[in-house]
């Protein structure tokens, strides 16, 4: 379904992606992990052009777009089939809860306002936030706010849905009930594309991890396989450092 | 003299000043009508470093802030008409420069003037609106005109209101300087008015007290307007 080819991008002398290829299915959940500074979010970046890639390629069903050469509409029909959820929120905070769902409905896809409200009102239905409808990003708790963010890309009804470290900005105590929301529609059938850190999220949701080091894709693979026998050894030092367990019990 | 305040003047002066009124609130509005949006437009060619804009932005606010206002009237007040008669004479235009109306010059001079203040302002209030909205925005299928008119332009005026509110006290009490170029309005009038009786001081409390007033009233309109947008600005409870 979305299938991009050898994207590069560096700021400056600083490579930060090179050479990266990624084919996504319909319904796949594809968790992104690796170091920081190893180009994660800036690969997401680059597929909704909050970046402009180098050079690369995005397949998007029968549409081909050059990432680098794409023009203004070519731009706007992918993020019409693309949304983003931010690692810190990004919330609009001069509007509500609501009207944070909607205001891409009503002006990017010129929806009338009810039909929007409908379909707002269900998406903050869906992620536990009923009673908030009317709330301002500053009365909502980091947990909550994010949840917004999830709403507002769900509403969209968008191919495919990118996660930039969702629960990164979040206190420990909050993390989980944002991770559980995003189960609930990976468990719909929604194609997601999340890079985190949350592992027990890659293990249980995901259905494909991929490792990223260095501005390439070091190794990839259903999250068993990956977690249990990761074949390289970049791979296997970093699960070592961000899977503790294996070495409390080897003490 | 001397004989203490003459408050039969006081108070007919006082009516007299209040005719120049409508003047200084002109030039205030439509100053202000011409820098908010240039302000502004020029503000975001600094943010974002456009070529040639950003450097003439950044030359046109210090010259203005770098300078007396006083001195800013003298010189357009001055060298306009002379610009000018050499443009009519070499088209032959049929009109005499020293008949055009004092407010057309009053208008460039506090234009320019408060464009400098407000570029400076919207500067500062467009930073504290984080870039990642307009990222938002963008991803939820805006365009940068659409985003900019409902989330950051809204956003902004509420960081930027009470330096509006700044530069538009400042904007009417520099109208007073007016009267350096005869433009009828507050202070030219009340001081026309004491010309003939030398009741100076009594000329001087009457726009003491004028000025006071109208800068009383902007500064609480600006106040009700603040608390209106700024009602999504709650404690926040993370």
């Amino acid at each position: 379904m979305l299938e991009i080819k050898n994207i590069h991008k560096s700021f400056g002398d600083n490579i930060v992606l090179n050479g990266i290829d990624l084919k996504i299915e319909k319904g796949d959940v594809v968790v992104v992990l690796g170091p920081s500074g190893s180009g994660k979010t800036t690969l997401l970046r680059c597929i909704n052009f909050l970046e402009k890639a180098d050079q690369g390629q995005a397949i998007f069903g029968d549409t081909q777009v050059d990432l680098k050469k794409a023009s203004k509409k070519q731009i706007y029909s992918i993020r019409k089939r693309t949304a983003f959820v931010f690692q810190n929120y990004n919330l609009f905070n001069n509007k509500t809860a609501l009207e944070n769902v909607t205001e891409g409905l009503i002006i990017g896809r010129k929806m009338t306002k009810e039909e929007a409200n409908k379909i707002g009102k269900d998406a903050l239905d869906k992620v536990g936030l009923f009673e908030k409808y009317d709330a301002y990003p500053g009365e909502l708790s980091g947990g909550q706010q994010q949840r917004v963010g999830i709403a507002r890309a769900v509403s969209l009804n968008p191919d495919i849905i990118l996660f930039d470290e969702p629960t990164s900005a979040l206190d420990p105590e909050l993390v989980g009930e944002v991770l559980e929301v995003m189960k609930t529609i990976a468990k719909e059938g929604t194609t997601m594309l999340v890079v985190t850190h949350e592992m027990s999220f890659a293990k249980d949701v995901a259905n494909r991890v991929i490792f990223m080091d260095g501005g390439v894709i070091v190794e990839e693979g259903p999250p068993n396989e990956f977690f249990q026998h990761p074949k390289e050894e970049r791979t296997q030092r970093f699960l070592k450092r961000v899977l503790p367990e294996d070495y409390i019990y080897n003490i | 003299m001397s004989n203490g305040l003459d408050f039969e003047f006081l108070i007919d002066t006082f009516f007299v000043a209040l005719t120049g009124v409508p003047v200084a609130i002109l030039i205030t509005v439509v100053s202000l009508a011409i820098a908010l949006p240039l302000g502004f437009i020029l503000a975001l060619t600094r943010i974002n470093k456009m070529l040639v804009l950003n450097q003439f932005s950044r030359v046109y606010v210090s010259f203005v802030r770098g300078t007396p206002v006083i001195v800013q009237i003298f010189i357009i007040y001055n060298s306009v008409p002379l610009l000018l008669a050499s443009i009519f004479e070499k088209y032959n235009i049929q009109m005499d420069v020293y008949d055009v109306n004092p407010i057309w010059y009053a208008l460039i001079v506090f234009s320019l003037n408060t464009t400098a203040t407000l570029i400076e302002v919207f500067r500062s209030a467009i930073n504290t609106v984080s870039k990642g909205q307009l990222e938002a925005a963008h991803s939820v299928g805006l365009t940068t005109v659409q985003a900019f008119r409902r989330i950051i332009v809204p956003q902004t005026l509420v960081v930027a209101l009470p330096n509006i509110c700044n530069a538009t006290v400042n904007l009417i009490k520099a109208t007073s300087l007016g009267y350096a170029m005869s433009l009828p309005e507050i202070t030219l009038k009340a001081q026309v008015a004491a010309n003939a009786s030398y009741n100076y001081i009594e000329a001087y409390l009457d726009i003491f007290i004028i000025y006071l007033i109208i800068c009383s009233l902007v500064e609480y309109l600006f106040k009700r307007l603040e608390k209106r947008l700024r009602k999504y600005q709650i404690a926040p409870t993370a």
